[in-house]
């Protein structure tokens, strides 16, 4: 069943079009992120949604009922926001029962209801404190505690994330999903972060300047990107792009200088087509300058430890990720070995997957 | 010898140095005329011993005579009526425009920031405009009342005792409004917005928001405001001045303006100190107030 569904929406802001016709329908109990650069318009849908901003045309839906003309409060949906904005004259527990307070539950019951989510949330030594007394990894706890609470449709989180440190950033993604899946809640999550999108949802809706460019399981966009944006959006670091011809019979072949070399790809375009072949920086694997399929030379080289990053000076340049430790300098020559299987190819002009 | 230089030039003695001038300029120009006037208000003070500054010592006698006087209860009373009155009316119109210019609509900075012009204009200024408007026979504010028929007949607003206070007081109120609109406005702003948005999706009507978000975060802002605008008001003397006097018969008069009467009027130099004493100790317990609540500032 379909909990929400967005249909041919749009929004301007003046003679800004912030939303063209989107069309997006989302699967009762799934986690949906909306996944895009800043500006893209993923916050504006979220918080259409919400009722935070009025649509200019086109319908939303909540549990099969239309909510556009609805004011926020009428929707039932909880949102996480990336301030968290919290109530800063409420304790944590004034904070959690504000909307159980607003709807005239007794006190007696609110006080019940809010230690049963402190309890869940690992907030119940914190419950007399105000929120500036907390670190941020509670506030957000807090923040989310209040969605719980009113056991809303839908649970909207806009980049609740981006506050955090680093290792509280992975910590709270797994929580997140986790807390999703016990209340099996319907969620929409936004975020730049393609991979809190990859790690923590269903179904990604990949968006820019104000269109859905691609929607799918996350494993879909990135075996199967779309489009050149989205293969270059997904997947970290991103793919490498190498412009190429179409010749006779389909074929294509890549050179970064040291001679054209065939890619047993057959693709449907005229002759003479320009295209753009994208492999992914980890599907390429350093080989002897011989053995390769490409030959090139070490522009530098980056090391975490585990993965090593390799940049080669060719024109475009192209990263290579390799696991463990290379020895590997600037100014090697290398060769580059592939999978014909792994190779992505776009039409350069309109950037669509041939 | 170098170690004081240094310490001059860059260290602790610089920040003394940096404190002690306003300290200085401060206890000259402001306290030491406050403990004179502590001071004078326990001597026996006439035209005579005005220039020297041993007196005889007389205690509470000056504060005992005054509070004998017939006129002081009243006059007490009026001065209380003046400070909540203006205080009320310049808050709630002020809260009341802030609210209204808080909704952002085209040209509303500019219209607030026209609104500052009353706040600009000197005491006598205004109570000079308003000597116009509330003049009893050719009055634009009987004119208005009268059109309104909340009136039949001319009201004499500054000779009337009944309404000679009042007559200050809607001056005083149109004087401060402004600053209190500006001031509340510094604190609506400040309000995060989604505080409302969040509030919004818990269910929250315009009306609770009001009374559970606007109103708590902005408690040290109006708590401040309230406290300035005791003293403010406390001090406000032009209006007096120029509209009533303090009269009919005493019916408008109020502290301030009372204490400047016997001191520069009837020369009586150390009952109005005595008042100014009295005032003097119900400002320090708004400015505790005042410096309380800007403290405890709320913020996320």
């Amino acid at each position: 069943m379909k909990q929400i569904v967005f249909s041919g929406v749009n929004k301007y802001y003046g003679a800004f079009h912030a939303l063209k016709d989107i069309d997006l329908a989302i699967d009762k109990g799934s986690f949906v992120a909306l996944v895009g650069p800043s500006g893209c318009g993923k916050s504006t849908l979220l918080r259409s949604l919400a009722g935070l901003e009025k649509i200019t045309g086109g319908d939303i839906s909540i549990a099969g009922e239309v909510v556009t003309a609805l004011p926020p409060r009428r929707r039932d949906v909880a949102m996480v926001f990336q301030s968290y904005a919290l109530y800063p004259h409420m304790t944590v527990e004034e904070n959690l029962t504000y909307s159980l307070k607003v709807h005239g539950v007794s006190k007696a019951e609110r006080k019940r209801a809010a230690g049963e989510v402190a309890a869940t949330t690992g907030l119940s030594g914190l419950l007399h404190r105000y929120p500036r007394e907390l670190s941020g990894g509670q506030r957000q706890r807090v923040a989310m505690s209040r969605a719980i609470i009113r056991n809303p449709k839908a649970f909207l989180f806009d980049e609740p994330l981006s506050n955090l440190d680093a290792a509280l950033r992975v910590h709270m993604r797994k929580e997140i999903r986790a807390l999703h899946d016990r209340l099996g809640a319907t969620s929409v999550y936004v975020t730049h972060d393609q991979i809190e999108a990859m790690t923590m949802a269903d179904h990604v809706v990949v968006m820019r300047a104000g269109v859905i460019e691609q929607q799918g399981r996350p494993l879909d966009l990135y075996d199967k990107p779309a489009n050149k944006f989205v293969a270059g959006f997904i997947g970290s670091p991103a793919m490498n792009f190498i412009p190429a011809t179409v010749e006779e019979g389909g074929r294509v072949t890549v050179d970064l200088g040291a001679g054209p070399v065939e890619l047993a790809v057959a693709v449907a375009a005229p002759v003479g087509a320009r295209v753009l072949i994208g492999i992914r920086p980890e599907h390429l694997t350093l080989t002897a300058p011989g053995d390769g399929r490409l030959v090139a030379a070490v522009a530098f080289t980056e090391s975490t430890g585990f993965t090593t990053f390799v940049s080669t000076a060719t024109t475009p340049e192209l990263m290579v990720v390799e696991t463990g430790r290379r020895a590997v300098a600037s100014g090697d020559r290398v060769g580059l070995a592939f999978d014909d299987a792994s190779v992505h190819v776009f039409d350069a002009e309109t950037e669509q997957r041939l | 010898m170098r170690r004081l230089y240094s310490s001059l030039v860059d260290g602790r003695g610089f920040d003394l140095c940096l404190i002690g001038v306003p300290l200085a300029f401060l206890i000259v120009l402001s306290g030491l005329p406050l403990v004179y006037n502590v001071v004078m208000s326990f001597q026996a003070v006439d035209m005579f011993s005005l220039g020297s500054f041993i007196r005889p010592w007389v205690g509470f006698q000056n504060y005992r005579e005054l509070v004998a006087q017939p006129e002081f209860w009243p006059i007490m009373g009026h001065t209380a009526t003046f400070l909540a009155a203006s205080i009320a009316g310049q808050f709630l119109l002020g809260f009341a425009l802030a609210l209204f210019f808080w909704l952002d609509f085209p040209g509303a900075s500019w219209l607030r920031g026209l609104f500052l012009v009353s706040w600009v204009m000197p005491g006598l200024v205004v109570g000079a405009v308003w000597n116009w408007l509330l003049s009893g026979d050719f009055g634009v504010f009987n004119f208005v009342l009268r059109e309104l028929h909340v009136i039949s007949g001319n009201v004499f607003w500054r000779s009337d005792p009944t309404f000679a206070l009042w007559s200050v007081i809607i001056a005083n109120i149109w004087l401060g409004t402004s600053f209190n609109m500006i001031l509340l406005s510094v604190g609506l702003s400040s309000i995060p917005a989604d505080l409302y948005e969040a509030a919004e999706l818990d269910g929250a009507g315009a009306l609770t928001r009001f009374w559970t978000i606007t109103l708590p975060m902005m408690r040290s802002t109006i708590g401040a405001l309230i406290s300035l605008g005791l003293i403010f008001t406390l001090q406000q003397f032009d209006l007096f001045a120029a509209i009533t006097s303090g009269g009919p018969n005493n019916a408008s008069n109020v502290a301030q303006y009372w204490a400047w009467d016997l001191s520069f009027k009837q020369y009586d130099f150390a009952k109005g100190a005595a008042i100014s004493v009295i005032m003097i100790a119900v400002v320090m317990l708004a400015s505790v107030y005042y410096v309380r609540s800007t403290r405890h500032e709320v913020r996320g």
